[in-house]
């Protein structure tokens, strides 16, 4: 038995590519809730919190992100002081722009996410940058996941592109790393201890993550990005966590993007 | 015995006023070590939370002349900045163990 089980999983060590890795990974959680719908997974915590659940459905009855979309839409109409605007640089339909990142830009050779993309569009129209935890950029953002909502995760990692898959073999290799003086992974508590409570909170699943995003959380009452929960949880194993946008999390959010494809888009969000 | 005592007292004053200096350097030369290792740490991306401000803490310890503080902080921070290039070699191959298969 153990030399077939060896024999089995040979192919997959030597071999396994970013499709192998999703697969396994959604069947981890599946084998693990098998209760569950894999669509349900895009709703964090709720998807296997029954107690919590009901307390979320009844904050989704007044959405407290509410102001953050709207605000999020004026930004996104208001046009630069050229008189261009950000759909001059999103070519794609509006309900399409949030579902095109992250990606991996071939010509600057790195992972480009939504919020380095507006900037990127402001900087073209001769406006600052907004620093990463600027409430209008996150607004903008949660904007774009309410016009996305019901569109899929699609995340591409192109065969031709050796660049694209070594950022994902970094992000992967990231979140899979210990690292802090609590010497944890983010796999230790999202994927091995999923579902176990700690303290106040149970630990939800990775697959997921990206979909809700931003989120609205009442311990802090405010919006939140992504990556600005990455910060969070990297501090909390007592690592000195990188800045906001850093090569670090931007291949992480690929990574863990690519993980959640299939996956439908329901930001912005509402937690604790 | 007074003299025996003034005289202790003043070989006291003596040897601080020595060793003064030769700490002051000494302090010098561990903050560096232990900067040179917080750095290391940090360019392989594993950092840990607190080293960075123990070394600002260390600093500020010394500045004062409170130099068994200082030495107590440094000494800290060296050890947490070897711990988590430890960390940082050991899962250079120990992350592949994890992955979801
Ligand atoms: C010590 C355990 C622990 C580790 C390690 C950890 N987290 Fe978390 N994380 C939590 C807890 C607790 C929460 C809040 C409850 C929840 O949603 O899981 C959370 C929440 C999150 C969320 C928000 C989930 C949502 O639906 O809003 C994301 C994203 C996240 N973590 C990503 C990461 C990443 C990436 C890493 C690795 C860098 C990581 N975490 C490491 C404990 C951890």
């Amino acid at each position: 038995m153990a030399a077939f089980l060896a024999a089995l999983s040979l192919p997959c060590t030597a071999f396994a590519g970013p499709e192998e890795d999703r697969l396994a990974f959604v069947s981890f959680f599946q084998s693990r809730f098998p209760d569950i719908l894999f669509d349900e997974f895009a709703n964090g915590i709720y998807a296997i919190d029954a107690d919590s659940r009901a307390q979320w459905l009844e904050i989704e009855e007044f959405p407290p992100y509410e102001f953050a979309i709207e605000h999020g839409q004026s930004l996104w109409q208001k046009p630069f002081s050229n008189g261009s605007a950000y759909a001059d640089c999103f070519k794609q339909p509006l309900a399409e722009v949030r579902a095109a990142y992250p990606a991996f830009d071939a010509g600057r050779a790195e992972v480009v996410t939504l919020e380095v993309a507006i900037n990127d569009c402001r900087v073209a129209n001769d406006e600052t940058p907004f620093a990463y935890d600027a409430s209008e950029l996150i607004d903008l953002t949660a904007y774009l996941g309410y016009t996305a909502r019901g569109k899929k995760i699609d995340v591409q990692i192109p065969a031709d592109e050796p660049g694209a898959l070594a950022a994902y073999e970094y992000g992967k290799r990231f979140y899979y790393s210990k690292r802090g003086q609590l010497n944890f992974a983010c796999a230790d508590c999202h994927v091995t201890s999923v579902g176990m409570r700690v303290r106040a909170d149970r630990l939800s699943a990775s697959l997921g993550h990206p979909t809700h995003f931003p989120v609205y959380r009442s311990k802090l009452g405010g919006m939140i990005s992504l990556q600005q929960r990455f910060f969070g949880c990297v501090r909390d194993v007592r690592a000195r966590p990188f800045e906001l946008q850093s090569t670090e999390y931007r291949n992480l959010e690929f990574f863990l993007a690519y993980m959640s494809n299939g996956l439908t888009i329901n930001g912005p969000g509402a937690r604790k | 015995m007074a003299p025996a005592h003034a005289s202790n007292i003043a070989m006291t004053i003596v040897i601080a006023l020595l060793a003064a200096p030769v700490l002051a350097e000494d302090i010098g030369a561990r903050l560096a070590e232990a900067e040179d290792l917080r750095q290391k740490a940090a360019e392989a991306g594993y950092e840990w939370l607190e080293t960075a401000a123990l070394l600002e803490q260390a600093r500020e310890e010394a500045e004062k002349g409170s130099l068994d503080n200082a030495i107590a902080l440094i000494e800290k921070a060296r050890l947490q900045a070897e711990a988590a290039l430890t960390q940082a070699e050991r899962e250079a191959e120990a992350w592949r163990s994890r992955v979801v298969r």
